[in-house]
């Protein structure tokens, strides 16, 4: 009762952020959820964690509900037509993002963002769309007050997608995050380098490798932290591994792999398959909220996220003091380590998640606020990163390869990047092409900063710091991860 | 063998896209706003002797983030013989692995291209340095007696469609050495019309880092300076 106390009474939390935190208090006085012994005891050694998922799941974690086929049939349920022209679009999202639940209580998944609105545009001027797609995105910055939002752009190169990042670029905004849908074959050079220009201004968007990621499912969209997940689906649950804290319990690598990694994988796959039960059988959520109801999202469209963070500091625990990222042993101990999860995910079968052939489906989470000595999913710790930035993309797609529902690398580089977007784009097809599947990147110059995914603005992370509040809860996050995982620090890629 | 001062894995500037840069070392000009005055020398201990096959190695380390290298230097065409060698050796590699590689030169003009085919045949493209028209102008900045192969080179470089761009660095009109940035552009659009053909022109602002000797002092080249001339470039049909 002290923590809801302090909820009430705190003064750097808005008013938004203490209603969310008393909600989730609330969630939490339940136990639903089974928690037999072996399971509750790798909870408390920090092994499995459930990132603050709540006690009671009452909505899946991440929700993609298939814009575009709302935008087609409307949404009864709000009273919403199918929009007619743009200004009546960019209404109809506005309204039916705010409807949107998610972990965060806040749409983490804006569509194709360019797609929905090209067909809209074609008898207006660039002007026209671009003081309007102003006001829009103004309204996202200030009403989705979380930067695990995510809007996807391409591969097509669109007039409507150029216009939003010639927006974006002017605005500055830490919301929504924007993804680049990559392929070589479909995406003009100059519409590519655009957005590395603009990424470069703004740290946004995120260039992702389509080649690679659109067969995961049917058609997938990218949402949060670089998850890429159905559309028209969602993920149920994120729970994670966090190998390190594992690791801890021993110093012999084959008693890690043999016994206590596939026990603790049990016990957390056992876990995310009874949350994702409650979601379904008794959350009443497939039932009653109406994007189920409308056919915006489908229950058998959602996948659960088996994640693991810390791949390279679990490594290191048996490597000899060899590093993982730059030591081969590191990283022979890290794919054998990978190999095990992997031949683990395969076998274990979970309720309800058909498009994923009733498998979880692993994920390099990205780490959360609290992890101190934890690296990210499955990158190269800051400090450790190889000399070349060539042999850190051929480590990352070496690696990449095990994870389907994203992972991903973050790297700053030097301003003259923006001088030659070319010479980065070369960058980035060359380590696509490698396998790498995701790459987020910004100019160390920015005030805008990626911490592990999201973006916090600097300037914002200083003022938290100072004890004042702050509109975004991701800066709450973000200013003791840009602290304690030392990315100011992050090897600057001098291109 | 060539005496190479040093290797940038991944070099924004030196021409298209990302590439892999190999200075050279040893000019054979002296220029008083050089600013990489240690690259002049002939010899140097920092530079180090290398073989065809260890440079390829380093060349080797950037496919397929590299769209092709680009040698520079001091003056890379004082060691002709081994850039052919070299660019030989990459289009073997671009072969051997199937991805595309380009060879360009970085050069002060100095030395005839027309005397080299074999190595204009590997060779993508240059990037020219007019650092000024005026031949008296010319000798003041580098100390050479005169530009005529300079201008040659431009000719024939254009004519060959073996001219990737221009440079000029552009001095401030108040410093002890400088040059006449609007007659050099007005000369080379001259000689782009002549050949019915033109290459993008590249302003370089003159920065004093590095830069040793008269011009050591001097403050960067005002933005005034730079959009007057950028002005000019462009109604010239220069960009
Ligand atoms: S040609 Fe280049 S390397 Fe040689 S002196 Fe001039 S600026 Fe320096």
């Amino acid at each position: 009762m002290a923590d809801i106390y302090s909820i009430v009474t705190s003064q750097q939390l808005s008013y938004e952020q203490k209603v969310v935190a008393l909600a989730h208090a609330a969630e939490d006085t339940l136990s639903v959820l089974p928690m037999p012994e072996r399971t509750k005891y790798y909870f408390e050694k920090g092994v499995i964690c459930n990132l603050n998922e709540g006690n009671a799941p009452y909505r899946p974690r991440y929700i993609m509900p298939d814009y575009a086929k709302a935008v087609r049939q409307g949404v009864k349920f709000l009273q919403l037509d199918p929009p007619q022209n743009f200004d009546e679009l960019l209404t109809f999202l506005q309204v039916l993002y705010r409807h949107v639940p998610s972990i965060t209580t806040y749409p983490v998944f804006l569509g194709d963002l360019d797609a929905l609105i090209e067909p809209f545009i074609t008898d207006l001027s660039d002007e026209e769309v671009k003081r309007k797609l102003r006001l829009f995105l103004i309204y996202l910055d200030r009403t989705i007050t979380d930067s695990f939002c995510h809007a996807n752009l391409g591969p097509q190169a669109t007039r409507a997608g150029r216009l939003i990042m010639e927006v974006d670029r002017e605005l500055e905004q830490a919301v929504p995050n924007l993804t680049l849908k990559y392929d070589p074959a479909i995406t003009p050079d100059d519409f590519a380098e655009q957005a590395i220009y603009t990424s470069l201004c703004v740290a946004n968007p995120a260039i992702c490798n389509d080649v690679l990621n659109r067969n995961t499912y049917d058609r997938y969209g990218i949402s949060s932290c670089y998850n890429i997940l159905p559309i028209a689906g969602g993920s149920y649950t994120l729970t994670r591994l966090v190998l390190p804290k594992l690791a801890a319990l021993t110093d012999d690598k084959e008693h890690f792999l043999k016994q206590l990694l596939p026990e603790a994988m049990r016990c957390m796959a056992d876990y995310m398959s009874a949350r994702i039960r409650f979601i379904v059988e008794e959350s009443g959520f497939f039932e009653s909220h109406f994007l189920a109801t409308e056919g915006l999202v489908e229950r058998d469209r959602f996948v659960a996220m088996f994640g693991l963070v810390g791949l390279a500091e679990a490594a290191n625990h048996f490597a000899n003091g060899k590093k993982y990222g730059t030591d081969a042993e590191a990283d022979a101990v890290a794919e054998q380590i990978m190999e095990t999860i992997t031949a683990f995910v395969n076998e274990y079968e979970c309720p309800y998640c058909e498009i994923a052939n009733h498998r979880l489906l692993l994920h390099a989470q990205v780490g959360i606020d609290t992890d101190y000595g934890i690296t990210s999913g499955i990158r190269i710790p800051v400090g450790d990163e190889p000399e070349s930035i060539y042999d850190h993309l051929r480590h990352s797609s070496r690696f990449h390869r095990f994870i389907p529902t994203g992972c991903s690398d973050i790297l700053p580089f030097d301003i003259t990047g923006k001088q030659n977007p070319a010479a980065v784009l070369d960058i980035i097809k060359g380590a696509f092409s490698l396998g790498q599947k995701y790459i987020a990147f910004y100019a160390s110059d920015s005030d805008l900063v990626r911490i592990t995914g999201y973006l916090v603005k600097r300037s914002e992370i200083d003022k938290w710091n100072s004890g004042q509040a702050v509109l975004q809860n991701t800066t709450q996050l973000g200013a003791p991860t840009y602290a304690s995982a030392h990315l100011a620090n992050r090897k600057v890629r001098g291109v | 063998m060539a005496l190479v001062r040093k290797i940038i894995p991944q070099s924004t500037v030196d021409g298209p896209g990302n590439r892999t840069a190999v200075f050279l070392q040893g000019c054979n000009i002296r220029c008083a706003y050089c600013h990489n005055p240690e690259t002049q020398a002939i010899h140097d201990a920092e530079a180090r002797e290398m073989s065809v096959e260890e440079v390829m190695a380093e060349v080797r380390k950037g496919i397929p983030f590299i769209r092709g290298i680009t040698v520079s230097g001091g003056e890379c065409m004082l060691q002709a013989a081994f850039l052919t060698e070299l660019f030989a050796a990459v289009r073997g590699l671009s072969v051997e692995t199937g991805h595309p590689l380009t060879c360009l030169i970085d050069s002060n003009g100095t030395i005839p291209f027309a005397h080299h085919p074999e190595l204009m045949a590997y060779c993508d493209g240059v990037m020219l340095d007019v650092k000024a028209w005026d031949a008296d102008v010319y000798h003041r900045l580098t100390l050479s007696p005169d530009n005529e192969v300079v201008k040659e080179n431009l000719r024939w470089l254009l004519q060959h469609d073996k001219l990737t761009e221009v440079r000029i660095v552009c001095l401030p009109q108040q410093a002890v050495v400088t040059t006449d940035v609007a007659d050099n552009l007005r000369h080379i659009a001259d000689v782009f019309a002549e050949a019915g053909k033109r290459v993008p022109v590249r302003l370089l602002r003159f920065r004093p880092y590095g830069v040793v000797g008269e011009l050591a002092d001097t403050p960067s080249t005002s933005d005034t300076e730079m959009s007057d001339y950028a002005s000019l470039a462009q109604s010239l049909g220069l960009f």
